[in-house]
């Protein structure tokens, strides 16, 4: 009944949504159509959730998802044909084994899992959808990665409030720990560090299990859902070999599929997030099947698959590839003046350039040997840049309830990224921190966020063989904000960020000045700043040749990277002599939107003990 | 509870060990003889924020630093203190220390010195002579 009721009041609202739509948005409401005409049932969509003023989404939203819908089916295809084509493993030993072809078969598993749109209530979203293979397992959108940053949940048009980050190499971080000597953080998955690992070790199989659940991606409202669609999976025999006979034998009740495509956070359900109803035998199942999901996708993120190991530097360091004379000015600018290297870890043992001014860097012998022979350029710590806010964020525009009922973020522009500040202090839009112990820490941890790995940071479809401007180019965006749109400016940023500083917000640089290029707006967070970076006196050549390093940790060199071809959409390019903004330097300042004047951060944010210090955030 | 002891009972139950913490930045090599052989220098000054700069070799340690100011309105009384995290690099024999000094007045002279810290606030040892600047 209460299902009539629900399409009934959909009916309705449609109709009124739809018309207000048509009349203040570019969006078409044929970006409604969840089908995909695969024999899958499909269910009805809600009405939009449209908070967004014009010009937030970009216009080419609905053909986009569609686009990347359809390369995600692709490849679900594919690993179905992969699994069919893969000798089943042997049981045998003790402990008991899938001997032979085990590992692989946990690899599939963890694919045929990464791109099934089941796993969402409107069986429209996978995990691939916001992390595709030609991008770097990263954002799969141009024109998402040029304006609102985070992508469209499964209830469109949700949305996150941070980038996606790459899969390639999250599966070496080390589960969340305070390393007391050093007096920091370490290791978890997720910009906030939230997915920690306790429980299974990986943090990168924590961090699996969170979009499932969250209500702006795929947004199922009970973990016990995924053992439910898994139960009608075409590679349901796949999981059963891999995690065992029997493991999806759960008795659910009726009325599971109507709470599995009711997306989190709808006010049907209150503050329960385990809306089905199940014997305790079976809810200890379903987790079971909750940490196998988490885990199978762990394999394949670790799988040459994802993690290749396959780039010129790696060919470098065996000897195999030469670096080009400013490939390898770039590293030792990388590792020498502009000291990347103190945190993007090279794997090196000694470091070839006297100190600056003298510093020549450049020049210099690489005489240092490889102390690790797959470096992961990253010190699994977390840092505070001082980047700018992004007005363009989608998460600032959630401020009214959706459909269900819910509001993602009821202090629109009052909202604050202090990241794993946050998080150690369990606040809103994180996870509750699974040890107090380290709560005292949040006022030093405000405004840190993840050092990814350098690597793939480049990595691009082959169509559009690069990140920068003129192109053609694939449009990604870098850091927690998607604030930086080039590796240019990510470098810019890194060499001038205390150059360049101007007591303004994003979008209001002083008349005479260009954001990005000789203007830089204040930090969001200006607790913590780090500065080991904000004026490393880098020329503009050297910035280049630095970019031209970042460019040889792209992985697919030494081999096919798996998937790389899958990408059917269009690459991005433009005519620096008529375009002002067709400059590497200036790629995106067009999508430049003035930040409105800011309220003061929100009390839930900034109010919550331990407070951030020493001084409050503005 | 003191933070060092606050560091040392988070560490005691911060979990089980990773294998992969082996490849967290090592703890610097102190350099034979630390001094500062840059500065301290002005890097930038507004009417109420300064950045000042210096080099000195690597004092070793947690790749977790901080430089530090002392600075005051009278030079007998640097009660004021600024300091501002950078990273050591383990594989550099120098290290830059960047510190934002904040909420200064307008048309000022201020007098400061310059320290260094690691991440549990002991002292570097390194300290500079009193210098002087004075805000535009």
């Amino acid at each position: 009944m209460k299902r009539r009721k629900l399409a009934a009041l959909w009916a309705v609202l449609v109709t009124v949504v739809a018309a207000l739509l048509v009349s203040s948005q570019t969006v078409p409401v044929s970006a409604q159509n969840h089908g995909h005409g695969n024999g899958v049932r499909e269910v009805p969509p809600p009405p939009f959730y449209n908070p967004y003023p014009p010009g937030i989404l970009p216009p080419d939203l609905p053909q986009e998802i569609e686009r990347v819908r359809r390369e995600v089916r692709f490849i679900e295809n594919e690993a179905l044909a992969q699994w069919q084509a893969l000798t089943p493993p042997t049981l045998t030993g003790q402990p008991p084994i899938l001997a032979h072809t085990g590992q692989r078969a946990n690899v599939l598993l963890g694919k045929l899992m990464n791109f099934d749109e089941n796993i969402s209530p409107f069986k429209n979203r996978a995990c691939g959808f916001c992390h595709m293979p030609y991008a770097g397992f990263s954002g799969s959108i141009p024109s998402v990665n040029l304006t609102m940053i985070a992508y469209p949940g499964s209830f469109q048009f949700r949305a996150g409030k941070r980038t996606a980050q790459r899969y390639t190499y999250s599966p070496n971080f080390p589960v969340l720990n305070f390393n007391a000597a050093q007096a920091a953080f370490f290791g978890g998955n997720f910009w906030d560090s939230r997915a920690t690992g306790y429980l299974l070790g990986s943090p990168d199989a924590n961090q699996a299990q969170g979009p499932p659940v969250d209500t702006q991606e795929h947004a199922l409202p009970d973990t016990a859902c995924i053992a439910f669609r898994l139960t009608t999976a075409a590679y349901r025999p796949l999981f059963e070999t891999v995690w065992g006979a029997g493991s999806l034998d759960i008795k659910f009740p009726h009325n599971t599929e109507g709470i599995c495509e009711t997306p989190g956070g709808a006010s049907v359900f209150g503050t329960n997030t385990m809306p089905i109803q199940l014997s305790p035998d079976d809810r200890a199942k379903a987790n079971n099947v909750f940490d196998h999901w988490g885990e199978s996708l762990d394999q394949y993120e670790a799988s040459p698959d994802v993690s290749a190991f396959s780039s010129k530097f790696d060919a470098f360091l065996h000897n195999d590839y030469t670096l080009t004379p400013d490939e390898m000015a770039g590293y030792n600018l990388f590792r020498g003046k502009a000291n990347c290297n103190s945190c993007h870890l090279d794997g090196r043992s000694t470091a070839p350039t006297p100190p600056p001014p003298e510093g020549t860097a450049p020049n210099s012998e690489d005489t240092g040997a490889a102390a690790n022979a797959r470096p992961l350029f990253t010190c699994f710590g977390s840092a505070n840049l001082g980047l700018p806010l992004n007005p363009r964020d989608a998460i600032y525009y959630q401020d009214k309830p959706d459909f269900f009922g819910f509001t993602a973020n009821p202090y629109g522009f009052g909202f604050r990224d202090l990241g794993l500040g946050t998080f150690l202090r369990s606040g809103p839009g994180s996870w509750p921190s699974p040890n107090d112990d380290w709560t005292p820490f949040a006022p030093t941890s405000d405004g840190q966020m993840q050092t990814s790995t350098a690597r793939n940071a480049a990595l691009v479809p082959p169509q559009c063989p690069t990140t920068e401007a003129p192109g053609p180019y694939f449009q990604k965006e870098f850091f927690h904000n998607g604030y930086i749109k080039s590796l240019k400016q990510l470098v810019h940023f890194y060499n001038t960020r205390d150059v360049y500083p101007f007591p303004v917000t994003s979008g209001n640089c002083p008349a005479g000045k260009t954001e990005k290029v000789d203007c830089w707006p204040m930090p969001e967070v200006p607790n913590n700043l780090d500065m080991t970076i904000g004026k490393l006196g880098l020329t503009d050549t050297e910035e280049n040749q630095i970019v031209a390093f970042l460019q040889t940790l792209t992985d697919g060199f030494t081999r096919p990277y798996p998937d790389i071809n899958t990408f059917t959409g269009m690459c991005m390019a433009c005519n620096p002599a008529t375009d002002p903004n067709c400059s590497p330097s200036r790629q995106g300042n067009g999508f430049l939107i003035p930040t409105p004047p800011l309220p003061p951060c929100a009390s839930a944010i900034c109010g919550v003990a331990p407070l951030p210090g020493p001084k409050p955030i503005p | 509870m003191n933070r060092l002891l606050l560091m040392l009972a988070v560490a005691a139950t911060a979990g089980p060990a990773n294998p992969v913490s082996a490849q967290f930045v090592p703890s610097s090599k102190k350099a034979a003889h630390v001094r500062i052989f840059k500065g301290p220098e002005l890097e930038s000054a507004t009417e109420n924020l300064t950045i000042i700069r210096w080099i000195s070799d690597n004092p070793g340690g947690s790749p977790e630093h901080f430089g530090v100011v002392h600075y005051g309105k009278d030079p007998k009384d640097l009660s004021q203190t600024a300091k501002s995290h950078i990273r050591l690099n383990p594989t550099h024999s120098y290290t830059e220390f960047r510190v934002r000094v904040d909420g200064l007045a307008p048309k000022t002279t201020y007098y400061y010195k310059v320290d260094s810290a690691d991440a549990h606030g002991a002292s570097d040892g390194v300290i500079s002579p009193i210098n002087a600047f004075t805000t535009p």
